[in-house]
C-alpha cells in the first residue's frame, strides 16, 4: 500500500511517467482485494468493477492516505486499469463466440444489431481510440465514466471539470462514439 | 435563413440537459420555430443519441459485473478455451456413459446416459452450451440443490445431479423421461380440449408442488413438459427444473440477451417481468404466466405472442410487447386462422373448425386471459388457483375470471405506461402527442434505461428475496384456499387459514378473502376478530383502488371502537390521517372524515384532517348541487366535522335540513338524529337533544335485536348502523342519562 501512496505523490511531480508506474500497482492492488473478496464472498458471487475500485480507495484512506489530488490519481489510474482488464476480457469471450482465433474483431462485417454486449464494449474501446486524438478531454470523460464507473461527481472533481459539463460531454460523446462505429460497420 | 439560427448540435446538447419533457417540448418548439428543416436535424440526432444509449446501456451490462477475473491468478474464470466438441457417444462425462443423443435444445444438447453407481440407472445427461461461466452455472445449482431435492412429485422429473465436463462446459443429470413434449402428444393422439384440460391440471399441481418448495421453474414450454405412457394412462412430466435458475448468466456474463439461447426463459413463454432486463423480480407468478402461454398454446394451436417473431424484434421490442401489447384471447386467435390452419388444429382436437372459437369463448378465455395478465397482482396468485378455476370449468360450476370491465382497462393502460410516463402517466401522455416522434423515444428510452438501473441495483437484493418466496407462494396458496373456502361458504374454516397468517404478499384476492371474512366476524358481533382482519387487510390492500381502501379503513376503525380497543384507534386515525393527506376524491374523503371522527379529537388531529375536510365540503356542495339536494352521506359527514371541530349550530342546521327533507333511508335518519342530539345539546337545546336521543335510540337498539347481517345500501350495512350505535352512545352520555350497554356485552348468537 505504502508503494500506491509514494507513486500517487510521484504523480505530481511528473505526471505521464508516474501514471504508467502507477498503473500496475493499482492493478495488482485491485487483483489483491478481489481475491480477498471472493474468498469472503459465497460462491456465485460477482464482483463489480465500480465496488472493487471504491473499495480499494477506501482502503487507502484506511491507511491514513486522504488527499484530494490522489484520490483523482488514484480513480484516473484504476479506471485505466479497469479498462485493460474489462477490454481484455471482452476479447476473450467474444473470440470464444466468433468461433476463435480472431484478434480483434474486424468491424466492417459486422452487424451492428447482432454484436453482444462484448462486441459493443470492443467497438466502443476501438473508436475511444479516435476520440482520444479528437477530444483528449472527452475520451477521458469516457474512461473514468464507462470502465471507471465513476459518477458525474467524481469524473468532475477528477478533471477540474464541472458537474453540467462532464453530464453534457459524456452524453456527446456517447454520440460521437456512436456515430462512429456505425459509420465503419 | 437567418444568421442567428443554432446548429443543430447545440440543440441536442441543450435538450439533453434538461430533467422532463415538458421542458424539452418547450425548447424544441422555440429553437426550431419556423424551421422545419432544423426541427428534423434535431430529431435525427435524438434519435440516434437514443441508440448510442442504448448500445453503451447494452456494453456497461457487459461490464458491470465483470471483474471476477481478477480474483482469478492466471486467468481465465469466464467460458472456457476450448471450441465447441460434441461430447461423444460411449465416452463418459464423470459418473455417467454416454449412450444416445436424444434432443437439442436452445440452451444444451440432452443425452441418454447410464449410471454405474452408487446404481445402475439410467438418466438424462444435459451439456450446457458454451458460453457459460461454468463456475457460476454449478454454484448455483449447488445453492438451490436441497431445495431440489426436497421435490417429490409424480409430475416431476428430478434433477439428479450437475457437474463440468473435462472441456469445463456444465452439465445436469435428470430422471429419464421419455416421452414426446405435451403438445405434440395431445396433437399426435387428437385429445379434445376436455382431456388436454385434464392434463394441463396435472401440470399446474406439479408446478405448485415446486413453489411450495420455493423452486420457481422460470422456463415452463410445451419442450419441457413430457407426457409419458405409465400403464397406458397419460402422465405429463416437468424436467428442467432449476436449470434454468443454474443457467440464469445474466449475473454474471451477459445481462443483455443479445441471442436466442441465452434468453433464460423463451420468448413465446416468459413473462413480462422475467423478460425484464433485471429480470430478477420474478416470483412464482412468473410461472403462472407461463402456464398461461402453455394453456393458451394446448388450446388455441399458437402462443399468444409469436415466438419467432418476439425474438426477432429485439429485447427492447420484445419487452415492451409482452409489458403492452394485448394478445387476442384463445377464441379469437383461433378465428383469425387462415383456414387451413384452422381445420388442422381443430381435427388435432377432434373438434369441428366452426365450433372451435365458440367452445374457447367465455370462461376458457378468461381462465387463460387472467393467467396472461401483465400485472402479476391480478394473475392467479398460484398454480393451484389456475388448476382450480380449470377444473371449476370443467365441472361446469361458475369461474373466478372475468372479463374485464372498461374502468379496469383504462387502470391498465394507465398502469401500463407508468413505466415509461412516470407516475402522472395522464398528464405526461397528454403532453406526448403532438411531440416529435424522436424526443418522445429518446425520453422512453432514458426513462427506460433509468428503470433498468434502478432495477439492476434492486437485483443484487433479490438473492435474499429468494429464501422468502417460499413462505410468499405458501401465503398466497393459503389465501387462496381462504378465498375457495369463501365461495364454498366454509366461513370458519377459511376464518382459520386467515387467523394463522402473518402479513401476506399485497394481491387482489387476499384483499377479497380478508375483507369478507372481517365482514363475516363483524355481523356475528366478533369485533375484535373482525378488527384483526381488517388490520391486515390493510396491510394487503395496497392494490385495488381507492373506492375499497377508504371504506376498509372506514369498517377497521368502526371495529376498533365498538371493540373498546381505543388507544389504537387513536393510533390508526392518526396514521390513517397522515396517510390520506392529499385527498382526490369527495367520497373517498367523507368515509375517511367518518372513520377519524368516530370519537371526539384533539386540536392536532382537527388541524390534520382539515385541507381533507376542504376538499370533502367542496364536493359536498358540487354533490349536493348537482343533485338538488343535500347528499345525505355528504351530509352526515360534514355534521360531524362541524360538531367535532366545535361548530355546533352548523352540524345542527345540517341534520334538520336532512331530516326534512324525506330521507327514506332508517340508518341515515337515525344517524342524523344522534348527530342532531348531539348538537342540539351543547347548544343548550336540552329537550329538543333528549327528544331526537330518545326517537332514535329505540330504532338502533331494535336492529342490534337480532343479527344485523351484512345489509344494503337501502336497509344499512352493519358498518353504517354501528356508526350509528356509537354516536347514539356519545349522546346518551353526554345527555346523562343512563347510557345503554355496548352491543358486543350481548352478542347475538352465531347464525
Amino acid at each position: 500500500m505504502s508503494d500506491i501512496t509514494s507513486a500517487l505523490h510521484a504523480v505530481g511531480r511528473e505526471p505521464n511517467q508516474a501514471a504508467e508506474n502507477l498503473l500496475p500497482l493499482v492493478y495488482e492492488d485491485l487483483r489483491r482485494l478481489a481475491a480477498a473478496r471472493m474468498a469472503q464472498e459465497a460462491a456465485g458471487h460477482t464482483l463489480q468493477p465500480t465496488a472493487l475500485v471504491h473499495d480499494a480507495w477506501m482502503q487507502l484512506v484506511a491507511n491514513g492516505d486522504r488527499t484530494w489530488q490522489n484520490r483523482a490519481h488514484f480513480f484516473g489510474a484504476a479506471a485505466d486499469a479497469m479498462r485493460r482488464i474489462l477490454i481484455d476480457k471482452a476479447r476473450r469471450k467474444s473470440r470464444l463466440r466468433h468461433g476463435g482465433g480472431l484478434a480483434r474483431l474486424d468491424i466492417s462485417e459486422l452487424d451492428l444489431a447482432g454484436t453482444t454486449p462484448d462486441d459493443k464494449v470492443l467497438l466502443i474501446d476501438e473508436a475511444l481510440k479516435s476520440l482520444e486524438l479528437a477530444d483528449p478531454v472527452q475520451a477521458r470523460i469516457v474512461v473514468l465514466k464507462f470502465f471507471g464507473g465513476l459518477s458525474n461527481e467524481e469524473v468532475a472533481e477528477n478533471l477540474g471539470l464541472g458537474e453540467r459539463t462532464v453530464g453534457r460531454q459524456w452524453a456527446s460523446a456517447k454520440g460521437w462514439l456512436f456515430r462512429w462505429i456505425r459509420s465503419r460497420s | 435563413m437567418s444568421a442567428t439560427r443554432p446548429l443543430p448540435d447545440e440543440v441536442l446538447a441543450t435538450l439533453l440537459e434538461l430533467p422532463d419533457l415538458a421542458q424539452s417540448r418547450q425548447l424544441l418548439d422555440q429553437a426550431c420555430a419556423g424551421d422545419p428543416d432544423l426541427r428534423n436535424e434535431v430529431e435525427v440526432l435524438l434519435q440516434t443519441q437514443a441508440e448510442a444509449e442504448r448500445f453503451f446501456a447494452d456494453g456497461s451490462s457487459a461490464l458491470a459485473l465483470g471483474a471476477d477475473d481478477l480474483a482469478t491468478p492466471g486467468l481465465p474464470g469466464i467460458g472456457v478455451a476450448c471450441p465447441l466438441v460434441d461430447e461423444r457417444i460411449g465416452t463418459r462425462i464423470g459418473r455417467y456413459q454416454l449412450l444416445e443423443r436424444i434432443g437439442e435444445g436452445g440452451c444444451g444438447v440432452v443425452y441418454r446416459a447410464e449410471q454405474a453407481e452408487p446404481v445402475r440407472r439410467q438418466v438424462a445427461l444435459k451439456v450446457i452450451k458454451l458460453g457459460m461461466d461454468t463456475k457460476s452455472v454449478i454454484a448455483r445449482f449447488e445453492a438451490e440443490r436441497q431445495a431440489l431435492a426436497l421435490m417429490d412429485h409424480p409430475n416431476i422429473a428430478r434433477v439428479l445431479d450437475a457437474g463440468a465436463t473435462e472441456t469445463g462446459r456444465p452439465y445436469f443429470v435428470m430422471e429419464l423421461v421419455q416421452g414426446t413434449r405435451v403438445s405434440e402428444y395431445c396433437d399426435g393422439n387428437c385429445l379434445d380440449l376436455r382431456v388436454r384440460l385434464q392434463l394441463f391440471v396435472q401440470i399446474c399441481h406439479a408446478i405448485q408442488h415446486a413453489h411450495q418448495k420455493g423452486i420457481i421453474h422460470r422456463d415452463i414450454k410445451p419442450s419441457n413438459v413430457m407426457v409419458t405412457l405409465q400403464d397406458g394412462v397419460p402422465v405429463p412430466k416437468v424436467i428442467d427444473f432449476g436449470i434454468a435458475k443454474a443457467t440464469d448468466g445474466r449475473l454474471t456474463d451477459n445481462p443483455v440477451l443479445t441471442a436466442a439461447e441465452q434468453f433464460v426463459g423463451t420468448p413465446a413463454y416468459v413473462s413480462p417481468e422475467q423478460a425484464e432486463r433485471s429480470g430478477l423480480d420474478i416470483d412464482t407468478r412468473s410461472d403462472v404466466y407461463s402456464l398461461g402461454v402453455l394453456l393458451y398454446e394446448l388450446l388455441s394451436g399458437r402462443t399468444p405472442f409469436d415466438g419467432r417473431k418476439l425474438a426477432e424484434s429485439g429485447m427492447e421490442r420484445m419487452r415492451r410487447t409482452l409489458r403492452e401489447s394485448d394478445p387476442p384471447r384463445p377464441s379469437a386467435m383461433v378465428k383469425s386462422m387462415p383456414a387451413g390452419d384452422l381445420t388442422r388444429i381443430a381435427v388435432n382436437r377432434n373438434a369441428e373448425p366452426a365450433r372451435l372459437a365458440g367452445q374457447l369463448r367465455g370462461d376458457l378465455d378468461w381462465i387463460v386471459m387472467k393467467a396472461l395478465e401483465k400485472d402479476r397482482a391480478h394473475r392467479y396468485q398460484t398454480a393451484n388457483g389456475l388448476a382450480l378455476d380449470v377444473q371449476r370449468y370443467l365441472e361446469s360450476e361458475p369461474v373466478a375470471a372475468r372479463p374485464p370491465s372498461q374502468l379496469y382497462r383504462f387502470q391498465k393502460l394507465v398502469r401500463r405506461n407508468k413505466l415509461v410516463f412516470g407516475a402522472a402517466a395522464a398528464v405526461v401522455a397528454a403532453l406526448v402527442i403532438g411531440l416529435g416522434a424522436a424526443t418522445r423515444l429518446y425520453f422512453r428510452e432514458r426513462a427506460a434505461l433509468r428503470e433498468e438501473g434502478r432495477l439492476r441495483a434492486a437485483a443484487e437484493a433479490s438473492e435474499i428475496r429468494e429464501t422468502a418466496l417460499r413462505r410468499q407462494a405458501e401465503a398466497r396458496e393459503r389465501m387462496n384456499q381462504a378465498a375457495i373456502l369463501i365461495t364454498q361458504q366454509r366461513y370458519v374454516e377459511a376464518d382459520r387459514l386467515l387467523d394463522a397468517m402473518e402479513i401476506p404478499p399485497p394481491s387482489v384476492e387476499g384483499a377479497s378473502a380478508f375483507r369478507l371474512v372481517g365482514n363475516l366476524l363483524a355481523i356475528q358481533g366478533r369485533w375484535q376478530d373482525a378488527a384483526e382482519r381488517f388490520a391486515v387487510l390493510l396491510k394487503v390492500d395496497t392494490l385495488d383502488n381507492w373506492n375499497d381502501v377508504t371504506l376498509d379503513h372506514q369498517l377497521y376503525g368502526t371495529e376498533l371502537v365498538e371493540s373498546g380497543e381505543l388507544d389504537r384507534y387513536q393510533r390508526f386515525r392518526r396514521e390513517m390521517v397522515a396517510n390520506f393527506e392529499v385527498s382526490t376524491n369527495g367520497r373517498a374523503d367523507w368515509r375517511i372524515l367518518k372513520a377519524g371522527l368516530l370519537l371526539p379529537a384533539d386540536p392536532v388531529l382537527i388541524t390534520a384532517l382539515s385541507p381533507l375536510a376542504t376538499v370533502a365540503e367542496r364536493d359536498f356542495m358540487v354533490v349536493s348541487r348537482r343533485a338538488g339536494v343535500n347528499d345525505p352521506w355528504g351530509s352526515i359527514s360534514m355534521a360531524l366535522w362541524k360538531y367535532r371541530c366545535g361548530d355546533y349550530s352548523g352540524a345542527a342546521e345540517l341534520c334538520t335540513l336532512c331530516l326534512t327533507n324525506k330521507n327514506e333511508y332508517p340508518v341515515q335518519i337515525q344517524t342524523d338524529r344522534m348527530l342532531l342530539a348531539l348538537a342540539d345539546w351543547q347548544l343548550g337545546r336540552r329537550a329538543q337533544a333528549q327528544g331526537e336521543l330518545l326517537l332514535g335510540r329505540d330504532v338502533i337498539l331494535d336492529k342490534f335485536k337480532n343479527p344485523p347481517g351484512l345489509g344494503n345500501a337501502h336497509q344499512g350495512f352493519w358498518w353504517d348502523w354501528v356508526f350509528a350505535g356509537i354516536l347514539m352512545r356519545e349522546a346518551s352520555a353526554l345527555v346523562a342519562t343512563n347510557p345503554p350497554p355496548a352491543f358486543s356485552d350481548k352478542p347475538p348468537a352465531p347464525p
